[in-house]
């Protein structure tokens, strides 16, 4: 899906955490936003996936305006930074969620949603784990299963909120490959935030650098490491 | 959803909903009946509402209310800690007894509690038998008031405390011991201060419990009027007598040292969160 | 010359063992006196003429009323707090508005006030010489000296409990569970239904579990509304004061032990709760 941001701002109280920003993401794309904490990704993020409200600006999915969609209209699978599992739930459950919570007229049979849950564990290669509870797991294989549940409802793009922030340095390394995997397969437009330069240039097909509220540069990683548009991205990304 | 002057928009819906809810019932069942009592203070007017209080039966009341309230929840602030501190550090047998026990307060109603102490310091019961020869006389005197109000506000400060204990970094208590530090240096300038904030909320609570504590009083107390007569029975023989201005009048003035103690202990919390960022 | 090694084995975090018998002795016999004796002297006192009598003080139709009135008026009062403690927690911890903590001071205002005043207070809002209390008269409702005074000035006194232990724990598990299920399709209703719901239903039951025990043992504030009409409006403790005033001892002393035994049950249910659930409850961390 293609999606549109036009002068998207935000305003808390008398703070700005986003002033009027616009991009352009095609569908498809696998896009990192980058930047430190503070620099409003987070926030533009949570815009797109229906949890926070602009205070002005609009984002159009796919050409038609989707400012005022709930979130649960918007159909984005997000993935959040500590990944949110339900821990009263199996993992089974949790990925199941989604759909149990479709109107009856949309809901798959309970056989079916068994089938979509399994067919999930094994894209995220961890097939025996249903039963378990999330609090059983590691930190590698919370997040997997929070991408799994994500994905179980269909969604129409894929919003992570520091997906590999939690982890540690080796496991990091082998879920990014998992990301880029998935992102293949699924075919799915793909938002990432993350304040990690190294991961946005490895597994960003476009990287959007970030800082108070604004987009400094938009541009492929090497672009941006050959030529930053100022200061601020040129200091932030050198590796 | 839009953004509201009052409210941050947010994705989660009910707002209205629990908003309501909440304040309706709060209404029904607090404010408006505290803005009842006020209100007839203000029909009665201050000069007048001065008058009715400005009696030595109600003064005295008012006072032995606050005095022994403020000698029993003292006591309790030292016990208090003191038994927060065993709960936590020492291991001995009927530890988790004890800690269960410290709530017993908390649980055990409060008329219950009256005719208990009653029955243990009457001249006749338990207590009372053995401490007549010593030619002490806890029922019916101040004393047995403070029995009772020690009972009552006995959780506490213990409930304060224990969890700051449980968090304290012993690493601090080692450092002061290589600076060479005795135990008892360590604890009176290390620990203690630290305790300090939450002890001191513990405390304004039991007081701001005890001051307008009934039930466990008025049966151990003997209410003599100017002797051991609490300011709430006053507010309940007024009551009896449909005297409802003087009721109102003692009430208010009760009210008036809640609103003083809540205020303190919102002053303590704050004052506790930007010295040690605690509570 | 001495070759005595002294070896201290205690740790320095401690004080010395004779010291620590010490305290832990005076704290013990503290306990006993002020604690224990008065719960122990509830039972010595209702069996002071044996079983059969204070089992039949029981059976007395007075007793037996009172004993009804108190778990009607605690089936109310506990439910209607403990949907507001939900709403309210909901409210103030999912959203961000305005007075927040004036609003969570005012919630907490029935702690300080005195049930008298408390009692006092509903009586001047709903008596006969007020003017909404001469409108309900006139629409045959009665509310003072009647059932739904009981109800309200019970509701007063146990107003704080279940929001207070809900309020600190749903801050502490934030607003991402909920914030997922919607992302994932979820209603809002649906959202606290499933994931709020388990998440804080241990903190729950605790905060009404100590609301119960405050809701069938309060006395000032019912003592004030209730107008004290035998078998119609004394709850439990109202009668127990009638009866130990009229010095039938052991009829009181047993409905006391019947209360004394509610209160125990309470404690072990709140000590199982906060030894399995010890990390999902507020209390274990602050009271």
């Amino acid at each position: 899906m293609h999606i549109e941001i036009e002068e998207l701002a935000k305003e808390f109280g008398t703070e700005r955490a986003l002033h009027p920003v616009s991009l352009s993401i095609p569908s498809g794309a696998l896009i990192a936003l980058l930047g430190p904490s503070g620099s409003g990704k987070t926030t533009l993020l949570r815009i797109l996936g229906g949890l926070e409200f602009p205070t002005s600006g609009r984002v159009l999915f796919d050409g038609s305006d989707a400012t005022g969609l709930t979130v649960q209209e918007r159909r984005a699978g997000f993935v959040f930074q500590h990944y949110a599992l339900f821990k009263h739930m199996t993992v089974f459950e949790n990925i199941a969620y989604g759909l149990r919570a479709r109107k009856r007229r949309e809901r798959p049979t309970e056989a079916e949603i068994g089938r979509r849950v399994n067919r999930l564990l094994d894209l995220i290669q961890l097939p025996d784990i249903g039963p378990r509870y999330p609090t059983q797991l590691s930190g590698g294989q919370r997040q997997r299963v929070a991408l799994a549940r994500a994905l179980a409802i269909e969604p129409r793009m894929l919003l992570l909120d520091e997906p590999f922030g939690a982890l540690d340095a080796k496991v990091r390394k082998e879920l990014r490959g998992g990301l880029r995997d998935i992102h293949d397969t699924t075919g799915l437009t793909t938002i990432f935030v993350t304040h990690d330069q190294e991961e946005a240039m490895e597994l960003a097909d476009l990287v959007v650098v970030m800082s108070m509220g604004r987009i400094e540069q938009v541009g492929k990683p090497g672009d941006i490491r050959a030529r930053p548009a100022n200061d601020f991205v040129r200091a932030f990304t050198a590796a | 959803m839009r953004a509201s002057i009052l409210r941050s928009p947010s994705p989660l819906p009910g707002f209205g909903l629990s908003f309501g809810i909440m304040m309706a019932i709060l209404s029904i069942v607090v404010l408006l009946p505290i803005g009842a009592l006020l209100g007839r203070g203000l029909m009665i007017g201050p000069g007048d509402l001065w008058d009715m209080v400005n009696s030595r039966r109600i003064w005295s009341a008012l006072s032995l209310s606050f005095r022994a309230a403020l000698i029993a929840s003292l006591f309790n602030l030292v016990f208090g800690i003191v038994l927060a501190w065993v709960l936590v550090r020492y291991r001995f047998w009927g530890r988790k007894l004890v800690d269960a026990a410290v709530d017993l307060p908390f649980a055990l109603p409060t008329a219950v509690a009256g005719i208990a102490l009653t029955a243990l310091y009457a001249p006749n019961g338990v207590f009372g038998q053995a401490l007549a020869p010593l030619g002490i006389k806890v029922a019916y005197t101040e004393l047995g008031i403070w029995m009772a109000l020690i009972f009552i506000g006995l959780p506490f400060v213990v409930r304060t405390v224990q969890p700051v204990i449980e968090e304290l970094d012993r690493e601090v208590e080692e450092v002061s011991a290589t600076l060479g530090a005795r135990r008892a240096y360590t604890l009176r300038r290390v620990v203690l201060p630290t305790l300090a904030p939450a002890a001191l909320t513990g405390f304004a609570l039991a007081l701001a419990r005890s001051v307008g504590e009934y039930g466990s009083v008025i049966f151990i107390a003997g209410n003599i009027p100017n002797l051991t007569e609490i300011a709430p029975l006053l507010i309940v023989i007024r009551l009896e007598e449909y005297n409802y201005d003087a009721a109102a009048a003692i009430g208010i003035a009760m009210l008036l040292i809640s609103f003083a103690m809540l205020l303190a202990i919102n002053l303590i919390q704050i004052w506790s969160r930007r010295r040690i960022g605690l509570v | 010359m001495s070759d005595i090694t002294f070896i201290r084995a205690e740790s320095v975090t401690t004080e010395p063992r004779l010291v620590r018998g010490a305290v832990i002795g005076t704290v013990l016999v503290l306990i006993a006196i002020l604690l224990f004796a008065p719960l122990i002297a509830v039972f010595a006192e209702a069996l002071s003429r044996g079983w059969a009598a204070a089992v039949a003080s029981l059976g007395a139709p007075d007793a037996r009323s009172a004993i009804r009135l108190t778990m009607i008026v605690a089936a109310i009062a506990v439910p209607l707090n403990a949907v507001f403690g939900i709403a309210a927690a909901w409210a103030i911890t999912k959203f961000d508005f305005r007075g927040k903590a004036f609003l969570i001071t005012l919630i907490d205002l029935p702690f300080s006030v005195s049930p008298v005043v408390a009692g006092l207070a509903l009586v001047l809002l709903f008596g006969a010489n007020s003017s909404l209390g001469a409108w309900f008269i006139a629409h045959d409702v009665r509310i003072v000296f009647a059932f739904p005074g009981i109800v309200l000035a019970t509701m007063f006194v146990t107003f704080p409990f279940v929001a207070r232990e809900l309020i600190p724990v749903m801050i502490e598990q934030g607003r991402a569970e909920e914030e997922a299920a919607l992302t994932l399709g979820a209603s809002g209703w649906r959202a606290f239904l499933t994931v709020t719901l388990p998440n804080i239903r241990w903190a729950l039951l605790y905060g009404v579990l100590l609301c119960n025990a405050r809701a069938m043992g309060e006395f000032g504030a019912v003592a004030v509304i209730s107008g004290k009409i035998r078998g119609e409006t004394t709850t439990m403790p109202i009668m127990i004061e009638m009866l130990y005033n009229e010095y039938l001892s052991v009829a009181a002393f047993s409905l006391a032990a019947v209360l004394a035994l509610l209160a125990l049950v309470t404690l072990t249910l709140k000590s199982l709760l906060e030894w399995r659930h010890a990390d999902v409850l507020a209390a274990t961390r602050r009271h």
